[in-house]
C-alpha cells in the first residue's frame, strides 16, 4: 500500500515541533543572542596550501571595540579536532593545508568590528604547491601534506579467485564512474551562542549531532572536565551529516572563555561553503563480468576518494563505500581495492547516504551495462544475481536475517510505474510510433530502476552506545529523555508516536527532553539512520520496567492490586472498565520516590572483526521516469516510485518525508549539484551557482510503498531510512537517460553536453 | 536605479515604520539591510539568514503585502511602509490558512526555510487564490527547501487552495 495521509489515517499526526516551526516562534541556536554578548569572526588561510611564516595580532588587538584576538599559541588543550582521528589543527601552527584552515579569530563589539579585526591580523605566508587531485596525491614526488603522507585510508576486500572468474566471463563491461563534490547545503548556516556562565562553566548552544562527542572534544580542546561543559544541540536547521564534525564550536568557546563574555558566530553561506564539509568525490573504477545466462562471475572495483586536507570520517566513508561496492549481489569471485587520499581542497566528510550514494551509482551502472550486453532486461538480471535471506552480507559477515531484497525487487515489478514502462514496451514493440500525443522528437523519455542495501548503523569496530530514560516528572509529565538530536527528520515526532501508540500515553502526559548534555544520557550519535531504530529498542525494554514501577506506585496510594491499574492516557486506569483512577500529576505528588527507568545498550552489530561491517540493512527499489531534451541536454524527473523494506513505519509523515527529502538530495546529486573547486580554490560559494533542486525539479509524481514485515521472531523492529532514499535515485535516472537517449552516464552531476544532439530537418 | 532623495534622507538617519501592525523605529545607515533590522534590531527571528543574495527565499517577507527577500531589501526604502514577517501573519486566535496547511501536511521538517515559504504562499495566494502548477512553480522556484523535496510543501499548498482562505475546515 502506498504511503500518504490517506492510507495513514490516525497515524498521520501533527509534529509537536510543528506549531513553534510554522509561526517562526522556535527559536534555533543560531537565532540566540545574550545580554553583552559579543560577535566573533574567524581568519581563514587565503591559499589552500602555505607555510606560515610568521603571524601579529597586534594591530587587530588594539582596535577599540575589539575584545580578543587568538591563535594557536592561546589554544589551552589539544590543538586538534576530528571524530575519529584528530588532525584537524583548531588554528593551524606552521602550514594551511585547505582554504577553510583556520589561522586566528577575534571577538568584537560588532560583527563589522570583528570582520575589520581579521583585516587587521597580519600573516605571512609561503606559498606552497597545490596537491589539487587524490591520484596526484599519491603520485611519486607529490608534496606530503602530513607526516603519516597522502595516504589517508586504505581498505581491500578480496573472495574467490578472480581472475579464473573473468577468464570464465562471457561478457565483460568495464567503466570508470565519477562523482561530485556536493555540499549538504542546510539552509541555516553553523553557527551558535556560547556563554561562560558565573559558576565557571560553559554553556554551547551550537546544532550538532552528538552532543556528547561534541563536548569530548571541546574539553579536549579547552583542556577543562567535559563536566564543565554543557552542550545544547537542537533544535538544527538541517544537517545531513555535515554537522556532526565541530565547526564554529571551537573558536565561539575559545574566545568566550578569553573575554569572559558571551560570543556569537554565525557562518555566511561563503563561509559554510569555504569550511564546511562536502560528499566524498570519488572515482569509482569497476570491471564486472556475467557468464552467458547472466550470473555475477567476477567484480574488480578500484576506489579513490578524495579526503581534503583532513582525515574526519573520511576512513570510515570509505569503509562503508567498499561494502557498498558490492551490494546485495552476489559474485563467484570480487576484489575491492581502495585508497582515500590527503588533498589541499575542501573538507570531504559524513554526508546522508555515507559513501554509499557513490558506490551504488556504480554497481548498479554495471548492471545495467551488462544487461544491454546481455540483451537481458536489467530487473531481470538483478534477480539472477540477488542475495538470499540466508546469505552473508556483503562482506561474508553474518547479518540480522532478512528478505528484503526479495520483497522491493518484486514490489517495484508490481508497481504502477514500471506496468507503464512494461506496457510502452509492449505496445512499441508491435507500433512503428509511439502512443499518444506527438511530441517534438527532440523530447524522448525513459524508463530506469535501481536497487539499494544500505547499512545501519556505524558497523563493526566504532563504539555504537544507544539507550535513554523515561521518568515521572515532579509536575506530572512522563518524561522521554534521549540524547539524540533533532534537525528536522522528526526525531520528536516519531518519540512521540511511539509513546503513544506503544504504551497507550497522551501527547499531552509526555514531555521530550534531547539535545541538552546536561540532562540526557548519552544514546550515541544521531547519525547512521540509526535513531529511530534505537529509540524503539529503548521503549521496547523500557516498558515493562517503567510502566510496572508506575502500576506499583499507584498500586500503594489507591490500596489496591496492581493487576487491577493499567497506566495509559491521563493516568493509572482500572484495567476493566478503563477509568481513571490516578492522574500522573497525583502520581507523581504521591510517589515515595521518583518513579524512572533507564536503558543503555549497544547498536547490533555483526560478530566479526572487519571494520565497518554492518549487521543490519534496509533495502529500497527505486523506479524513475525522465525526460531528456536533445536540444538543451537537460533532464526532468517525471515520475518516482520507492519500494522501502526497513520493518515497521514509525511515522508515516517523517518516513514519507525523509524518503522524499532524500530523493530530493539525489536529485541534485544527480543533475545540477557540484561544488567546483580550481587548484584548490572554490569558485562555487553561493547558491547562484550551486544550483540544488526547486519546486519546478521536483513537481513530478512520487510515490512511497513500504514494506513493514519482518522475517518471523525479529526483534529489531524498524531500520532506519534517514539515508535510504537519497541513494538509489541516481543510478535510476542514469539508466532513464540510456533508456530514452541512449547515452550512458558514468559521470555526476549529468552533464548537459553530453546529452544534446545536432537535430536534421530533412 | 536609487532613489536619490530617499538615500540622501536615510544617511545616519531613523527609519520609521510599521511592522506586524506596530510603529517602529531603527536607527540605520544607507547599507543596512531590512534583514537585519529585523531580527537584530527587532528580535524577530523568525525570519531567517540563510544566502543573503537573494536566492533562498529563507528571509521572506511581505513589505505592503507583496513578498520579498529582506537580505536584498535595503532598509531605507522601507520608510513607512507596512511590514508583515512570519510573526505577524496568524490572527489573534488562528493560525493563518497557510501555516495551518503547512502544520496539517506536514510541509516542513527542519522548519528553516518555512516562514519564507509560508510568507510566500501567502502573497501567492492573496493574489491569485486559484494558481495552476506553472504559477506555483513560477511563484515559489525562489523559495529553496533542502530537507522535504517539496512533497509537503505541495501538499500544503494544495490544501491552502482548497481551504480558500479559511483556518478552519469550513474551506
Ligand atoms: S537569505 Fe535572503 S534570499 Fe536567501
Ligand atoms: S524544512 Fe528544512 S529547509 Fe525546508
Amino acid at each position: 500500500m502506498l504511503l500518504n495521509r490517506r492510507t495513514s489515517g490516525d497515524r498521520w499526526r501533527i509534529r509537536p515541533d510543528g506549531p513553534g516551526k510554522v509561526t517562526g516562534q522556535m527559536p534555533y541556536l543560531t537565532d540566540m543572542s545574550a545580554p553583552g554578548m559579543l560577535h566573533g569572526a574567524v581568519l581563514r588561510s587565503p591559499y589552500p596550501h602555505a607555510r606560515i611564516v610568521s603571524i601579529s595580532t597586534e594591530k587587530a588587538l588594539a582596535l577599540t571595540g575589539v575584545r580578543a584576538v587568538l591563535t594557536y599559541a592561546d589554544v589551552p588543550g589539544l590543538n586538534r579536532f576530528g571524530i575519529a582521528h584528530p588532525d584537524h589543527p583548531v588554528f593551524c601552527e606552521d602550514r594551511t593545508r585547505f582554504i577553510g584552515d583556520a589561522v586566528a579569530a577575534a571577538a568584537a563589539d560588532s560583527i563589522a568590528l570583528a570582520t575589520e579585526a581579521l583585516k587587521l591580523i597580519e600573516v605571512e605566508y609561503e606559498v606552497l604547491p597545490v596537491v589539487d587531485d587524490p591520484e596526484a596525491a599519491l603520485a611519486e614526488g607529490a608534496p606530503q601534506l602530513h607526516e603519516q603522507g597522502n595516504v589517508q585510508h586504505r581498505n581491500d576486500y578480496r573472495h574467490g579467485d578472480l581472475e579464473a572468474g573473468f577468464a570464465a566471463c562471457a561478457h565483460i563491461v568495464e567503466e570508470i564512474y565519477q562523482t561530485p563534490r556536493q555540499m549538504h547545503t542546510y539552509m541555516e548556516t553553523e553557527g551558535g551562542l556560547f556563554i561562560p556562565e558565573e559558576n565557571g562553566r560553559l554553556t554551547v548552544y551550537s546544532p550538532t549531532q552528538h552532543g556528547f562527542m561534541d563536548r569530548m572534544q571541546l574539553a579536549r580542546i579547552l583542556d577543562r572536565p567535559e563536566t564543565d561543559i554543557r552542550i545544547v544541540s537542537s533544535p538544527i536547521g538541517g544537517s545531513f551529516g555535515g554537522k556532526d564534525e565541530l565547526n564554529v564550536q571551537p573558536y565561539g568557546a575559545l574566545l568566550a572563555l578569553a573575554t569572559g563574555r558571551p560570543v556569537k558566530l554565525h557562518h555566511s553561506r561563503w563561509e559554510s561553503v569555504r569550511a564546511g564539509l562536502k560528499r566524498h568525490p570519488m572515482k569509482i573504477t569497476m570491471k564486472t563480468g556475467t557468464d552467458a545466462e547472466g550470473k555475477l562471475l567476477a567484480h574488480r572495483v578500484r576506489i579513490v576518494s578524495d579526503a581534503g586536507p583532513y582525515s574526519t570520517l573520511s576512513a570510515e566513508v570509505l569503509n562503508f563505500a567498499v561494502e557498498h561496492v558490492l551490494g546485495p549481489y552476489r559474485f563467484g569471485a570480487a576484489e575491492v581495492t581502495s585508497v582515500c587520499a590527503f588533498t589541499n581542497n575542501g573538507m570531504s566528510g559524513e554526508f546522508r547516504g555515507f559513501g554509499g550514494n557513490q558506490a551504488v551509482f556504480a554497481m548498479e551502472g554495471q548492471l545495467d551495462r551488462l544487461a544491454e550486453k546481455l540483451g537481458m532486461d536489467p530487473w531481470r538480471l538483478r534477480e539472477i544475481n540477488l542475495r538470499k535471506p540466508e546469505d552473508p552480507g556483503p562482506l561474508g559477515q553474518p547479518i540480522s536475517r532478512t528478505d528484503g531484497v526479495r520483497q522491493v525487487w518484486e514490489a517495484l515489478g508490481d508497481s504502477r510505474l514500471w506496468r507503464e514502462r512494461e506496457s510502452l514496451k509492449a505496445i512499441s514493440a508491435e507500433a512503428s510510433a509511439p502512443p499518444g500525443l506527438p511530441v517534438p522528437p527532440w523530447i524522448k523519455i525513459g524508463y530506469g530502476a535501481a536497487f539499494v542495501m544500505h547499512g545501519a548503523g556505524l558497523g563493526v569496530g566504532i563504539p555504537d552506545p544507544a539507550g535513554g530514560r523515561l521518568r515521572l516528572a515532579k509536575d506530572g509529565k512522563i518524561e522521554a529523555v534521549f540524547g539524540y538530536e533533532e534537525f528536522g527528520q522528526g526525531l520528536i515526532a516519531s518519540l512521540e508516536q511511539m509513546l503513544i501508540e506503544q504504551y497507550g500515553f497522551a501527547a499531552d502526559d509526555l514531555r521530550i527532553v534531547i539535545g541538552d548534555s546536561d540532562v540526557v544520557p548519552d544514546s550515541g550519535s544521531s547519525t547512521a539512520s540509526r535513531a529511530t531504530s534505537m529509540m524503539w529498542q529503548s521503549l521496547r525494554r523500557l516498558r515493562a520496567p517503567f510502566k510496572g514501577k508506575l502500576r506499583a506506585e499507584a498500586a500503594r496510594i489507591l490500596g489496591r492490586p496492581a493487576e487491577s491499574l493499567k497506566p495509559l492516557n491521563g493516568g493509572v486506569r482500572d484495567i476493566e472498565s478503563g477509568e481513571l483512577l490516578l492522574t500522573y500529576e497525583e502520581l507523581a505528588n504521591q510517589a515515595e520516590e521518583e518513579i524512572a527507568a533507564e536503558t543503555s545498550f549497544f547498536y547490533p552489530t555483526s560478530p566479526v572483526e572487519r571494520v565497518g561491517s554492518h549487521f543490519m540493512y534496509s533495502y529500497s527499489s527505486v523506479a524513475v521516469k525522465v525526460e531528456v531534451n536533445t536540444l538543451t541536454g537537460r533532464v526532468r524527473l517525471l515520475d518516482q516510485y520507492h519500494a522501502v523494506a526497513a520493518g515497521p513505519v514509525v511515522n508515516p509523515q517523517g518516513y514519507l518525508g525523509q524518503i522524499e527529502g532524500g530523493s530530493g538530495m539525489a536529485l541534485g546529486f544527480t543533475i545540477t549539484e557540484d561544488a567546483v573547486m580550481d587548484k584548490g580554490i572554490y569558485l562555487t560559494r553561493n547558491l547562484d551557482t550551486y544550483l540544488i533542486p526547486t519546486i519546478a525539479e521536483l513537481k513530478g509524481t512520487f510515490e512511497v510503498e513500504p514494506i513493514e514485515k519482518l522475517p518471523e521472531g525479529d526483534e529489531y523492529g524498524p531500520r532506519g531510512i534517514g539515508e535510504l532514499g537519497s541513494v538509489g535515485l541516481a543510478p535510476a535516472i542514469a539508466q532513464a537517460i540510456f533508456d530514452a537517449a541512449g547515452k550512458r552516464v558514468a559521470k555526476l552531476p549529468v552533464d548537459p553536453q553530453l546529452l544534446q544532439e545536432r537535430i536534421s530537418f530533412d | 536605479m536609487i532613489d536619490q532623495t530617499w538615500a540622501e534622507r536615510a544617511a545616519g538617519s531613523k527609519l520609521e515604520c510599521e511592522v506586524n501592525g506596530k510603529a517602529v523605529s531603527a536607527e540605520i545607515t544607507p547599507s543596512t539591510r531590512l534583514l537585519s533590522v529585523i531580527r537584530e534590531d527587532l528580535g524577530l527571528t523568525g525570519t531567517k539568514r540563510s544566502c543573503e543574495i537573494g536566492r533562498c527565499g529563507a528571509c521572506m517577507v511581505l513589505v505592503d503585502g507583496k513578498p520579498v527577500n529582506s537580505c536584498l531589501t535595503m532598509a531605507y526604502q522601507c520608510s513607512g511602509k507596512k511590514i508583515t514577517t512570519i510573526e505577524g501573519l496568524a490572527g489573534e486566535e488562528m493560525l493563518h490558512p497557510v501555516q495551518q496547511s503547512f502544520l496539517e501536511e506536514g510541509g516542513y521538517q527542519c522548519g528553516y526555510c518555512t516562514p519564507g515559504m509560508i510568507i510566500s504562499v501567502a502573497a501567492m495566494l492573496a493574489e491569485n487564490p486559484k494558481p495552476s502548477m506553472e504559477q506555483i512553480e513560477e511563484h515559489m522556484s525562489g523559495n529553496l527547501c533542502r530537507c522535504t523535496g517539496y512533497g509537503g510543501i505541495l501538499r500544503s499548498i494544495e490544501r491552502a487552495i482548497e481551504r480558500g482562505g479559511q483556518s478552519d475546515d469550513r474551506g
